[in-house]
């Protein structure tokens, strides 16, 4: 790729995950275009952490899976939100916004800077 | 997206079927990475190699992924059968519900075997198991005086014994005396007689007893002249807290007893018992005059010895060493020693030797009553169960398992066994309440009675086993297959009509324990009754007696002996009041003055070993007519018999017949102490034997001596009175007090109510007995009730049949009951073998009844065939009583 990655901060997948499929069920591969396409690909991240992710949050209940058939046809895995994983989306969206507006408080030059939240 | 297609994946899924899954997912998502970057023009080979390298590394996937599965498939399983419980459960709830009156029945039954059982095992568990509230307490032992007549260990030590044990025996690092005694507590508004003990200085000591506050009793509160009120006093638990309210600042402060100034300097802590609850310690002083020195008294014995075995002594070498302590003292002493044997017994032995034997059998009642009411459920529940055939066979068709039928089973009995328990330990906590307000004070520790941790984890337990028990029979009962073919339904019902063995056992089992448990009762009742049936030789009722020691006030003869007749005239004065007599040791008094001589008949010495022992008693001459002694030969003690005349004494009938048989003995010459050195008497008559101290005990050698002759200071006096002598128990104390308000009152009550302590034990045992057995019955009842009731609506179209056919109600009915009856005399057989096995451990319980007494076998097989046929009664008269139309329709 010709255009410069990040990497992911810990956790911050798993709020991404969150809010893909809060708009309804998807395969892992879905999820990993739908994740592409919003991040503008700024971040370097392997399909197999995707996996790995999706695994995890289906362990611990946030998430429950499927097995159906593509749009193509083909077998596949689908992941849909629990009660709980939607709990999960909101508790972790509020705490993240928090965190990188206090950030870009500092970061940027005074005017520039977000409204503190719940403005 | 349509994705309605989509299947339910089975559960669980096992780790194979976990790895497919997850590879077929990587497939897939590899395969679709691959169609995406050839549509972006790579070759396909190309392709692949990018949708590995952004996959990145795949082994490291599939194990992570492998991982969090197998959690997420654990969690699931747990789930599921957490689930699948609360399913079972809420199930048997419903069933439970939907027939309350069964369900009640069921419950009820084993409430009444869970709460018998765990009330005994309390009483077991706090009695005889837990350990005892003294410090060491297996190094504490008793040591009392064998009894040369008797034979059997005495109760009590004499001074002069005991000093010399102490002198001579190594085994013990502290030994100790404590002699019953009596104070009033005279602060405060109310004045209160308590029972004490003057114990001597190690006594705390040597039993092992920490005070709670403040300390026991050391040297210097020994250092007081003989003959007055204690000036340092400790006191119990139970004192502590009923009249100083728990006062922590207590110790070290003064009370009034007995009308003089004590200080408080110790509480103990609750639960000591040893030798019998009593409220206050005080130091023990001797009394010691010119003419008698009470430590050298080896003639009375009327103290509680208690030592601490040294370090390296045991029960056994103690023994050893106090028979040869015993010789040599007998050698020294043969006039009062020979024969004497030292009794060492160790505190928990002492304690809670004589409740043993009562409390195993009361455990084993209620073991038998819990093992009938087990089978009782077990049967109602198999009942229910095959009158559920055709439910449970459309459930086994929709594809129950037979372990899921099983478990449903087991939620049932759970569900029942539980509101049993709940409803037993309810129970349990209020019979305990009962029994430790109507048990016999005598029973040891029993103020620690109640239900607590272990008790409570021991009833849990005891649920749980009986919840499995009785519902094993119906779990384990093969599922019903091919009952829903066409005709099925007769041919279930043929098969539990002609067989369903399992309840007809558990029917008969539960008469034969109900009939082992009403023989023991029966045993036991006609024990009571034999012994109640003794001629005590004495009169009992319109009796009161007060007993007091005069020594501490009226330390000289002369004042002692004008106190003495003063009180007997005080007494005499009270309204209601018909006589009055003085007598050292009156029969059955808890704390008799139990004195014993050696007899020495004038011309005639004592052949080589022979013994001749007697209790001797000091009497007033109004002492005979007023307890109803019958004079015999001779003449009684009267007015001539005063101080500086002849001296003379009375012997009773067994004294006659054992020293003097064939002969007279009145006029005979013999010499005698009585509680004082021997002195020469002549016989001048013969009375009635008495019974000294409980219904079974034996007539002993008894003689008397005229009080006027001996002078003595511990005097029970004995009033008759014209009525019910309770009442007149405050006026009585309140005489004595006119003559000397300090004068304390050792013991006062009706000698109808000292008579009937000595029952409270065994009225106490044949109460529990009785009630065990009496429900052990009734469960017996509804255990034939219920299989009758059961088999008679089997039989329904049967009975239709015969009646259809002719027969009349009377021959149905008796069909019913032959069939009740049978398993009833089975019951019986099976009941009488196993009461003639069990019955001997009620011997130490039984009195001048065989364990294996025939007329109560008898009696009380006929009584379990009555009720048996009353039982099966009804059922069959609901049988006789149906129109056989709808006997038949019910087809």
């Amino acid at each position: 790729m010709s255009e410069p990655t990040t990497q992911l901060l810990r956790g911050t997948l798993h709020v991404l995950i969150l809010r893909v499929l809060s708009e309804g069920e998807a395969h892992g591969y879905e999820v990993a275009t739908h994740l592409a396409e919003r991040t503008e690909r700024v971040f370097d991240l392997e399909d197999g952490a995707l996996y790995q992710a999706l695994h995890r949050m289906e362990a611990r209940g946030w998430l429950v899976s499927e097995w159906g058939h593509a749009d193509n046809g083909r077998r596949a895995r689908f992941y849909r939100l629990t009660e709980e994983g939607h709990r999960r989306l909101e508790l972790e969206t509020a705490s993240w916004l928090r965190y990188s507006r206090a950030v870009a408080r500092v970061l940027l030059p005074p005017g520039e800077a977000p409204e503190p939240a719940g403005a | 997206m349509d994705r309605a297609r989509r299947r339910f994946r089975p559960l669980p899924r096992d780790r194979r079927e976990i790895e497919v899954e997850i590879d077929e997912e990587i497939a897939f998502h590899l395969e679709m990475r691959r169609r995406e970057l050839i549509a972006q023009g790579l070759t396909p080979s190309e392709a692949w190699e990018e949708a590995r390298r952004r996959f990145g590394d795949l082994e490291t996937t599939r194990e992570v992924c492998m991982k969090s599965d197998g959690r997420l498939e654990r969690r699931r399983a747990w789930g599921e059968s957490f689930a699948d419980a609360r399913r079972d459960l809420a199930l048997a709830l419903r069933n439970v519900r939907r027939r309350p009156a069964f369900s009640a029945l069921a419950a009820g039954t084993l409430a009444l075997g869970i709460g018998a059982t765990t009330a005994v095992w309390s009483a077991v568990d706090h009695v005889l198991l837990r350990p005892l509230p003294y410090r060491d307490a297996e190094k504490v032992v008793t040591l009392r005086e064998s009894d040369p007549v008797a034979g059997a260990p005495k109760q009590e030590v004499s001074p002069g014994n005991y000093h010399d044990w102490q002198r001579l025996a190594e085994s013990f690092s502290a030994m100790a005396l404590a002699e019953p005694s009596g104070f009033d507590l005279t602060d405060g508004a109310t004045p209160e007689t308590v029972a004490a003990w003057r114990v001597t200085e190690e006594w705390f000591t040597a039993l092992g007893v920490e005070p709670l506050h403040g300390r026991g009793l050391v040297a210097e509160d020994y250092a007081v002249g003989p003959a007055r009120p204690p000036a340092v006093v400790v006191i119990s638990h139970r004192l502590w807290r009923s009249r100083y309210g728990g006062d922590p600042d207590l110790v070290g402060k003064t009370i009034e007893v007995d009308r003089q100034a004590a200080t408080v300097v110790g509480v103990l802590p609750p639960g000591l018992d040893y030798p019998e609850p009593r409220d206050l310690w005080a130091p023990k002083t001797w009394r010691v005059s010119v003419r008698y020195d009470e430590r050298a008294d080896r003639g009375s014995s009327y103290m509680q010895a208690v030592a601490r075995l040294a370090p390296d002594a045991d029960v056994e070498s103690a023994r050893r060493e106090m028979d040869h302590v015993a010789e040599l003292l007998a050698a020294e002493y043969p006039a009062t020693n020979a024969g004497v044997g030292v009794a060492v017994t160790p505190l928990r032995e002492e304690i809670v030797g004589d409740v043993r034997p009562a409390l195993v059998v009361l455990l084993g009642a209620v073991a038998l009553v819990l093992a009938i009411a087990g089978a009782n459920v077990a049967g109602l529940l198999l009942g229910r169960a095959s009158e559920r055939g055709r439910e449970l066979a459309v459930r086994a068709a929709l594809g129950a398992s037979r372990a899921r039928l099983a478990r449903q089973a087991l939620a049932e009995g759970l569900v029942l066994a539980v509101a049993g328990g709940a409803a037993g330990v309810a129970a349990a906590w209020a019979a305990l309440r009962v029994v430790r307000t109507v048990a016999p004070p005598e029973l040891p520790r029993l103020d620690a009675l109640g239900l607590d941790g272990p008790v409570l984890a021991f009833a849990a337990g005891l649920t749980l086993a009986v919840a499995l028990a009785c519902s094993a029979a119906p779990a384990l009962r093969p599922a019903p297959r091919g009952a829903l073919r066409p005709g099925a339904r007769a041919a279930l019902g043929a098969r539990t009509r002609g067989g369903s063995p399992l309840r007809r056992i558990l029917v008969v089992a539960q008469v034969a324990v109900g009939l082992i448990l009403l023989v023991g009762a029966g045993l036991l009742a006609r024990s009571f009754l034999a012994l109640t049936a003794n001629d005590l030789g004495f009169e009992v009722e319109r009796r009161a007696a007060l007993q007091l020691f005069l020594w501490d006030l009226y330390p000289e003869r002369g004042p002692r002996d004008q106190a003495a007749a003063a009180i007997s005239e005080r007494l005499a004065a009270v309204p209601g009041v018909r006589e009055v007599a003085i007598v050292s040791a009156l029969p059955f008094h808890p704390s008799q003055i139990d004195a014993t001589d050696e007899l020495g008949i004038l011309g005639r010495p004592p052949r080589p070993g022979e013994r001749r022992i007697v209790h001797t008693t000091i009497a007033s001459p109004e002492y005979f007519p007023l307890a109803g002694i019958p004079l015999v030969e001779g003449r009684s003690l009267d007015d001539r018999d005063r101080t500086g005349a002849a001296a003379v004494a009375v012997i009773n009938r067994t004294l006659a017949r054992r020293f003097f048989p064939g002969e007279d003995p009145v006029g005979k010459r013999v010499t005698v102490g009585v509680m004082s050195a021997p002195v020469e008497r002549e016989i001048v008559g013969v009375v009635g034997d008495v019974r000294p101290t409980a219904f079974d005990s034996d007539p002993r050698p008894e003689l008397y001596v005229p009080f006027a002759q001996s002078g003595n200071g511990s005097l029970t006096f004995v009033v008759e009175t014209a009525g019910d002598p309770t009442p007149l128990l405050p006026a009585l104390r309140a005489g004595v007090w006119e003559v000397n308000p300090g004068q304390s009152i050792y013991h006062a009550a009706a000698v109808e109510d000292l008579v009937a302590a000595t029952l409270a034990a065994r009225r106490f045992h044949l109460l529990l007995v009785g009630c065990l057995s009496t429900a052990a019955l009734a469960l017996a009842m509804v255990g034939i009730y219920g299989l009758l009731s059961y088999l008679t609506r089997q039989r329904t179209a049967e009975i239709g049949v015969r009646m259809a056919l002719g027969a009349s109600r009377g021959s149905v009915a008796s069909l019913v009951v032959g069939s009740g009856l049978r398993l009833a005399a089975a019951g019986v057989a099976l009941g009488l073998a196993g009461a003639l096995l069990v019955t001997r451990f009620l011997r130490p319980l039984l009195y001048r009844v065989e364990p294996a007494d025939p007329s109560t076998f008898v009696q009380i097989g006929l009584l379990v065939i009555a009720v048996c046929a009353l039982a099966s009664y009804l059922p069959a008269r609901r049988a006789a009583a149906a129109d056989p139309v709808t006997a038949l329709r019910a087809e």
